[in-house]
Formats: C-alpha cells, structure tokens, sequence
C-alpha cells in the first residue's frame, strides 16, 4: 500500500512531500487566471491533519440593492506575496498547523468564480476553522490586492475602506 | 560618460524640485486613478514615511483623503510614520486594501 501511494503523493503536491515542508507551508501565489482549489487542497493535505479546512472567496452577484457585474483585482505583487508568506508563517506557528496554502487571483474574476482560496490542514478542526478565519481576517486588511467594482449602473469603482493597511 | 543618461532639463516633470534626486514612486488602484498614473517622482533627500506622504498629498490634493489612509511600502516591508525613507528606496503608496 505504502508504495501504490507514494507516487500519487508526489503527482499531488511536489512542493510539500513531507510534514517538515508542510509546516512551512507552501509558497503562496498571485494567479491571473482560474484558481486551481482542488490540487491546493492535496497539496496541502498532509497524513498527519486530522482536518483539513477548504475557503473559498467569490464574486458575489449582489449586495443589497447593487448588482454586481464583475470584480476586477490588482496587487503590488512582491509586497503581497511577502505579506502572504508572514502571513502564513504565523499562522502556521499560532495555530500549530500541518499545513497551509493561500492562493490570490488577479484580474477579472466573474461572478461565481473564485478570487482566493486558503487551506488549512491540521490535527483537529478547531485549529483549523480558526486559522482559516485569522488569515482571511488578516488577508483582507494587509495584503496589498484591490478589487475594482464592476456594476450594472454605475462606472467602475476601486474599493478601498478607512483602515490604513500594515503588517 | 558613455553609456551613463544625462537628465534633460525638459523631462522635468511639473512639481518637480532641483533640491533632490528624483524618487520613483508607484501608485495603485484608487490613488493611481486619483492622480492619473500609476508612477510618480519627487525631488527627496530622504525623511520619514509621514513626510513624504504629506508631500504627496501637498501636491496632489484631490486624492488627499485616500492619501491620508494610505501606508508607504518600502521594498517588501510597510513603512511606520517615523521610519526614514531613503533616496532611491522602492517606494509605494498603499491606499486600504480589499482583496479576498
């Protein structure tokens, strides 16, 4: 059994084949197309999660009143991707994970589709339920990404809230 | 010197100031929209993050309100108020972020 599986586990995550790696989390990552949630999900699953917590961010249709059409995201990359990684870092070693994984998308995301994920492998769920909340807390206040508000009767509009960003 | 550019008195940009070397920095979403672009320079001998976003908004007060909310990146890190921006750092204006 333990020689069927091995090759499996390597198709499935190439940068995390171990729980010492894991515990350094994968490196995350700023897409610009569709987010691939599943083989995020086996990469960060590790035999030694007893849980493994999937979120996943989209575009929602409609907010009240205003309808969205589409959302559109842009980043200061390489500072996002070091605030993902402290990010992660933390969380890792706040909550005692097996693992973790974060994944942004840029550009036009429609309406359904996903615009992050982040999963979360732990002991036991309640790590990692709180893990997943702390880093999207922390993502949506931190992380140097900006969605762009398309809607049906007005012209597009940056989002941007009262809180100056830090990390 | 070969191969070295010599700055031109007529790429100047308006506003900028002989007093300092000219500090690239790099603008997003709401800000850039509020300026018009997405990289801007300033004359800057070096001060604090605060300082330099006060000289921002000084002189493009339409976008005031969302440079007041706004974090200075140096690099990779965010910048305190009293942290010193160096001459020639890569600089960024982080307007409130809303990703996720």
């Amino acid at each position: 059994m333990a020689e069927a599986a091995m090759p499996q586990r390597q198709a499935a995550g190439p940068l995390a084949t171990d729980a010492h790696d894991r515990r350094h989390g994968l490196a995350p990552q700023l897409v610009d197309g569709p987010i691939d949630v599943e083989l995020l999900r086996r990469q960060v699953a590790a035999d030694t999660a007893g849980a493994v917590v999937v979120f996943v961010g989209t575009t929602r249709r409609a907010t009240g009143d205003v309808i969205t059409e589409r959302l559109e995201y842009e980043a200061h990359r390489p500072l996002a991707i070091a605030c993902l990684a402290r990010l992660q870092n933390e969380a890792l070693q706040r909550f005692s994970l097996e693992g973790c994984g974060i994944v942004h998308r840029l550009g036009v995301v429609e309406v359904g589709e996903a615009s992050v994920a982040v999963v979360v492998a732990s002991q036991h769920r309640a790590a990692a339920f709180a893990a997943t909340a702390w880093l999207m807390d922390r993502l949506k206040t931190s992380v140097p990404v900006w969605k762009r508000e398309h809607t049906a009767n007005a012209k597009p509009c940056w989002v941007h809230g009262e809180e100056r960003p830090g990390l | 010197m070969l191969g070295v550019r010599q700055p031109r008195f007529s790429c100047i940009p308006d506003g900028f100031l002989m007093d300092g070397r000219p500090l690239t920095i790099m603008l997003f979403a709401g800000v850039a929209e509020c300026v018009g672009q997405r990289e801007v320079e300033l004359a800057w001998q070096g001060g604090t993050a605060a300082e330099l976003r006060g000289q921002l908004r000084d002189r493009y007060p339409a976008a005031a309100s969302l440079l007041d909310r706004s974090a200075i990146a140096v690099g990779e890190r965010y910048c305190r108020d009293e942290d010193q921006v160096p001459p020639e750092a890569d600089v960024a204006v982080i307007p409130p972020v809303s990703g996720g």
